[in-house]
């Protein structure tokens, strides 16, 4: 393998995703970079993690390409079954989901997402597709992950629409309003946040190659909780590059910057 | 044999077991041909008015070609409701559909529904209630259970609770600590349009690859009409031994070959995802090309072979045969591509 060129933003969230989860785990996934991060994972550090989808499909054989959408028959080929839609998410509640990922328009300082609509309800800027099954994973699934690209407008305060829980008011919130599990980190271009354990407010925890704790201020709507020692993500060596690049998403379907 | 819901008021008659219970109790369960064109199934079992629920998985296994029949008929104010319910927005822009209740209404990573964003703000059609597409699916399971409610863990602590008056939040009433819930009505739509794979002429219906919400949903339904791939021998699917649908939930069954298309049906074709793209990044963006482009798609085509014909006809659809073998293992894969040319808007 020559020298290979280092990896794009899209490529480090991707690697960032992949990092956290665990080989033997089960994987609640969504289209998009929550699916070459579980991919990657798979040809990776955890080849023996199962993938279930909110369509139903369970378990899937890896196929020549990537599912493009969530009911793709990518998602249940091959599959010893299939379920049905509560039947799926019904898994979260039971314990039987280890980890799960999603994106949003805005994510706020407590991990609370928004897919419904931007500005006020009555008189809104922009109007959203809806929860989907992301208020479903992210209210009974053990570990949710959060994904999106990072901007002052997409990281607000707080929600302007409150469709998928985080830790809705911080502190106990989540656990008082009756909720499962939680989030527990946000993933962007800029690097990996977690929650402070007590306030259960965002904050960094790892930066990507070359970001600053000012990038990442800069890029939030809201402060930023700076702990004493930040890690720096390393970047990703060559070989998980290349498996990246030639067995996940050869096409960069996912992973190509816009515009390259 | 139609016959009236005894609750006039549709927003109640969703939540109204009791109205279901009656309508399905006078349907005619005699084991008998519901076999019957297309217009015909249409005309007859979907009514103005009608809460209508859509199946399958936006593009996967959904009847899309029965779909465009309701829009050609002019069906008026019906009421939408399905998780997930991708085709909401040419029900909208072509006036058959005037209100909804929302889970989710996009095509994932193809991007926003424009029209449907413009639709809303502008008041064409309203949002009645607002859901997750996992405590939509527990009020569909509750009426297949026969169970007027069930206790969600869903939609606690959101602001969906506020503009959804179906649900309500109490501490869990059989637990014996602090413990909220969210009560989830069972949900009961007028009609519900089913397509699979294989069904028999009275209506018992097999489904290959995921059932989505449609088992339940055919429980759950006032009335079902199901499209179907291929029309089998009954002794056929009674030696499989794997309906999901029972003859007694269904109304009508209508023969129809790619009736999931431009949508995937597992086991017989891929979806024409360029189509897909056409739809929300160009036929959306504005109102005149949202009637365009139905015009073209929906009005200007009068059965699925006249649509696969203006898509590319044999090629089109043999790609799609052999697109959807190879993404589920059943051909050797190696030689084909899932390559294709993103459409570029050209109004974005």
């Amino acid at each position: 393998m020559g020298k290979i060129a280092p990896a794009n933003p899209l490529e480090m969230l991707a690697y960032n995703l992949s990092l956290l989860i665990e080989d033997g785990q089960i994987v609640y996934v969504g289209t998009g970079l929550p699916m070459v991060g579980a991919m990657l994972a798979h040809q990776t550090h955890a080849k023996n993690i199962t993938m279930v989808f909110e369509s139903g499909g369970q378990d899937p054989t890896r196929g020549c390409d990537m599912p493009w959408s969530v009911g793709d028959p990518f998602t249940f080929r091959k599959a010893p079954m299939t379920m049905e839609m509560a039947n799926s998410f019904g898994q979260c509640a039971l314990g039987y989901v280890d980890i799960a990922f999603q994106g949003g328009a805005q994510i706020d300082m407590y991990g609370n997402v928004n897919t419904n609509v931007i500005g006020s309800y009555d008189n809104p800027k922009a109007i959203l597709p809806g929860s989907g099954g992301g208020n479903d994973i992210g209210s009974l699934t053990e570990k949710s992950v959060l994904v999106g690209l990072q901007t002052p407008d997409r990281f607000p305060e707080r929600v302007d629409f409150l469709t998928t829980p985080g830790y809705l008011d911080g502190g106990d919130s989540r656990e008082k309003a009756g909720l499962l599990g939680g989030p527990i980190a946000v993933v962007t271009q800029v690097g990996v946040y977690d929650f402070e354990p007590v306030t259960k407010r965002m904050r960094i925890k790892a930066l990507n190659p070359g970001m600053t704790v000012e990038i990442a201020q800069a890029c939030t709507g809201f402060e930023l909780l700076v702990p004493d020692k930040i890690e720096m993500v390393e970047p990703p060596p060559d070989e998980v590059l290349h498996i990246l690049r030639t067995i996940v998403d050869p096409r960069g379907v996912f992973t190509k910057m816009p515009g390259t | 044999m139609s016959q009236k819901y005894s609750n006039p008021d549709h927003l109640k008659r969703l939540v109204d077991y009791k109205d279901a219970r009656e309508y399905h109790l006078k349907k005619d369960r005699r084991k008998r041909d519901k076999r019957m064109p297309l217009s015909e199934a249409i005309a007859e079992f979907v009514w103005d008015g009608d809460i209508f629920a859509e199946s399958g998985f936006s593009y996967v296994r959904t009847p899309i070609q029965a779909y465009f029949e309701v829009v050609r008929q002019q069906k008026k104010n019906l009421t939408g409701i399905g998780s997930p319910m991708s085709n909401t927005s040419y029900f909208i822009a072509r006036d058959c559909m005037t209100g909804i209740h929302l889970s989710y209404v996009g095509v994932e990573m193809r991007g926003n529904d424009k029209n449907f964003a413009r639709m809303i703000k502008n008041k064409n059609a309203e949002v009645y209630s607002i859901w997750s597409h996992g405590s939509m699916a527990q009020g569909f399971k509750a009426a297949q259970l026969g169970a007027p409610c069930i206790a969600s863990k869903q939609l606690l602590g959101t602001d969906m609770i506020k503009k959804n008056p179906y649900v309500k939040v109490i501490n869990n009433p059989v637990g014996d600590e602090d413990d909220p819930v969210c009560m989830i009505p069972a949900l009961f739509p007028d009609v519900c349009i089913i397509h699979v794979q294989q069904a028999d002429r009275y209506g018992n219906a097999v489904i290959y690859g995921p059932a989505v919400n449609d088992i339940a949903l055919a429980a759950a339904s006032r009335k079902v009409i199901i499209t179907a791939e291929r029309i089998v021998p009954e002794m056929t699917i009674r030696d499989q031994g794997n309906a999901c649908i029972p003859f007694w939930y269904v109304d009508a069954v209508v023969e129809l070959p790619y009736g999931a298309y431009p949508g995937c049906c597992p086991g017989h074709y891929y979806w024409h995802r360029e189509w897909w793209e056409w739809l929300i990044r160009i036929g959306t963006a504005t109102h005149e090309n949202m009637l365009e482009f139905t015009d073209r798609w929906i009005f200007n085509t009068k059965d699925p072979y006249d649509f696969i014909e203006k898509l590319g006809g044999l090629r089109t659809i043999d790609k799609a045969r052999r697109l959807v073998e190879a993404a589920e293992g059943r051909s050797d894969d190696t030689a084909i591509s899932f390559h294709y040319d993103e459409v570029i808007p050209k109004w974005d």
